[in-house]
């Protein structure tokens, strides 16, 4: 469970506040998308709550974890093991081949051979399994996205955080991730937090925290 | 890491390439320059040692000073105007005490063995021809034990100088004088009549300057030739341990007032010539291997720039600032050690090629420079090649290891 209470976030000098104030609460096994227009403080608050930044004032808890107070090895940890990210540009590494870099989490904990049959599975679940051995200036966009998410479910995290996962995606391949997203919540319970400016995307969430400059509206409305 | 350090490096061939043949090139020139360096110092030490041993004792040369000429003749005080000075020797040049160092050295336990010699000017007459050399008298079974005096003849053996009235001479006095083995020379030492005495064998050095000047005979032969029984103007000494050779020298100076020197002290301009070859030595690497060190410090850096996403998404999913340090100063370690071993290989083919170049000039009887191939050299060269890639990485590393995934999402 995710619980943020009262969080800003400034930015630059003199400071200028991005997120006034924000409190909510997302449970386990959701599917959140947070949306909202261009420069509304969506993916800033992605990054707050996903542990990658930490807010100008206020509190984030992660399954009753402080994440400002967590030490740096076991935040590492929990990066590696419990979060899945999926960025808008995929971040590949170019020298390493699909298989390769599904299995980057893994090889961090040294864990390469108990889950290269999961990485093959998972490649094979989103269509790719024949591209395992390809290297990323050999795929296409929607293929190396799909790679990407492979990547983040690989060590079969509690929490998937995607940061406009479809944006660079023609709107085929953009449904084929959100499918996919979807099933990984409804079958495996993964708790997912997915920020979208596509309104037809946001709306497949169960739940849409809807941004207008930092501060949350509309909020809580469920999905039909 | 290391697989992704080795990825990265592999990818980029053509900056992986240039950046090892910069460590390389480094690598090489250490090697090369001191092959030559240290074969040639291996020459010219073997060449001093087979005159100066590990110690040299000789007689110091005594001046006659006007003051104390004054001083005996006149009394302290006595005030006097020299119109002509008194100068020259006070005597000849000789040992103060020969007995004393003979008991002296037979009774330490530092030494080997030592030679007596007594040094002669004389000139060797062959027909109409003659020339003027050192006569050097020495005792052969003494002398070998201190010198490789053996491994030079060329011709006869030195043991040969035990019978009476023989006598060993340089390559270039032999050919000077038209003289072989079993022919008979004339010498004159300047004191009493002249002598002849038989060519039993030729000794070549390979240098010039003492293939042309030299000669060994019997030190008795000598002494009686010169009139001078007894005498002896130079011990030469060696020692288990060349390496106290100073410090033995030092302590048999305190103890006497003829001349002690250890062999490196005896050949002083020659120590000095060597540490200015190393410190030349010593300087061109240093610079090529600061070259290359920001070869791969401008590398690493803009491949650090390059990969900024890597980076982002690596430490997003858990890779700590320790594992990115890693990622980068391993690609320095593989450059530094591939670039080392790169360098020590062509460095020893460059010794092998220069060593086997034939020169118009003879050294040590043969006509190819002496290469020294020191195990100390290529592990220094190796050593260096490494610790200067591990500097120039290790700063772009740890810039690197202190980037957080915000820093980097947020600049692009």
């Amino acid at each position: 469970m995710i619980e943020c209470e009262n969080i800003i976030k400034s930015f630059g000098s003199p400071p200028q506040e991005v997120l006034h104030g924000l409190s909510f609460r997302i449970d386990d096994g959701e599917f959140v998308s947070i949306s909202g227009r261009s420069g509304s403080g969506k993916s800033t608050l992605l990054y707050l709550i996903s542990s990658l930044d930490i807010p100008t004032s206020g509190l984030v808890k992660i399954d009753q974890r402080n994440l400002n107070t967590m030490s740096p090895e076991v935040m590492h940890h929990f990066r590696n093991v419990e979060v899945g990210f999926i960025f808008q540009f995929h971040y590949l590494l170019p020298e390493l081949s699909a298989l390769e870099n599904v299995l980057l989490p893994a090889r961090n904990l040294n864990l390469l051979k108990e889950k290269e049959n999961l990485a093959r599975e998972l490649l094979d679940k989103l269509g790719i399994l024949k591209l395992a051995s390809k290297f990323p200036g050999q795929l296409s966009g929607g293929e190396q996205q799909r790679v990407a998410i492979a990547r983040a479910l690989i060590m079969k995290p509690r929490y998937i955080f995607a940061d406009e996962p479809t944006g660079n995606l023609d709107s085929i391949n953009g449904k084929i991730v959100m499918d996919i997203l979807r099933e990984v919540n409804q079958t495996d319970g993964t708790t997912i937090c997915l920020v979208t400016h596509d309104s037809g995307f946001a709306a497949m969430a169960q739940r849409e925290i809807y941004l207008v400059d930092g501060k949350i509206v509309n909020r809580e409305r469920v999905a039909q | 890491m290391f697989f992704l350090s080795w990825r990265q490096l592999v990818t980029r061939k053509k900056q992986t390439f240039l950046i090892l043949l910069g460590i390389s090139f480094g690598t090489l020139l250490f090697v090369a320059i001191s092959g030559i360096q240290l074969g040639m110092r291996k020459y010219i030490s073997e060449q001093l040692l087979n005159n100066t041993a590990h110690i040299l004792i000789s007689s110091e040369e005594r001046k006659v000073d006007p003051i104390k000429v004054t001083d005996v003749l006149y009394g302290e005080n006595g005030m006097v105007r020299w119109i002509s000075a008194p100068s020259g020797l006070r005597e000849e040049v000789k040992l103060q005490n020969y007995n004393g160092w003979y008991d002296l050295l037979s009774h330490d336990p530092r030494v080997v063995d030592f030679s007596p010699r007594y040094i002669a000017q004389a000139v060797l007459t062959n027909g109409k021809f003659d020339t003027a050399v050192n006569l050097v008298g020495v005792i052969p079974d003494k002398h070998v034990r201190v010198t490789k005096i053996e491994k030079y003849i060329s011709e006869g053996k030195f043991s040969s100088l035990k019978g009476s009235n023989n006598i060993i001479l340089g390559s270039q006095v032999a050919d000077d004088l038209g003289l072989k083995v079993d022919q008979y020379v004339r010498i004159n030492a300047g004191k009493g009549n002249p002598k002849t005495f038989k060519v039993s064998g030729i000794f070549h050095f390979g240098n010039e300057q003492v293939d042309k000047s030299m000669a060994f005979a019997n030190l008795l032969d000598v002494q009686v030739l010169t009139k001078n029984p007894g005498r002896v103007n130079e011990i030469a000494v060696a020692l288990f341990d060349i390496d106290i050779s100073s410090e033995v020298a030092n302590e048999w100076q305190m103890i006497s007032s003829d001349k002690v020197q250890d062999w490196q002290e005896a050949n002083q301009s020659f120590m000095e010539m060597i540490k200015v070859q190393d410190l030349t030595r010593y300087f061109i690497t240093t610079a090529v291997l600061i070259v290359a060190a920001f070869g791969i410090y401008n590398v690493l850096t803009i491949m650090i720039n390059q990969k900024r996403k890597e980076i982002a998404i690596l430490r997003a999913i858990g890779y700590g600032p320790q594992k990115i340090f890693e990622l980068i100063l391993y690609q320095g370690l593989v450059l530094g050690i591939a670039g080392g071993a790169l360098g020590l290989l062509l460095g020893y083919l460059l010794c092998l090629y220069v060593g086997s170049i034939e020169l118009s000039i003879e050294i040590g009887g043969g006509h190819t420079l002496w290469i020294a191939y020191d195990l100390s050299t290529y592990f220094i060269a190796f050593i260096s090649a490494n610790i200067s890639s591990i500097i120039a990485s290790i700063i772009p590393a740890h810039a690197a290891s202190k980037l957080t995934p915000m820093e980097i999402i947020r600049s692009d």
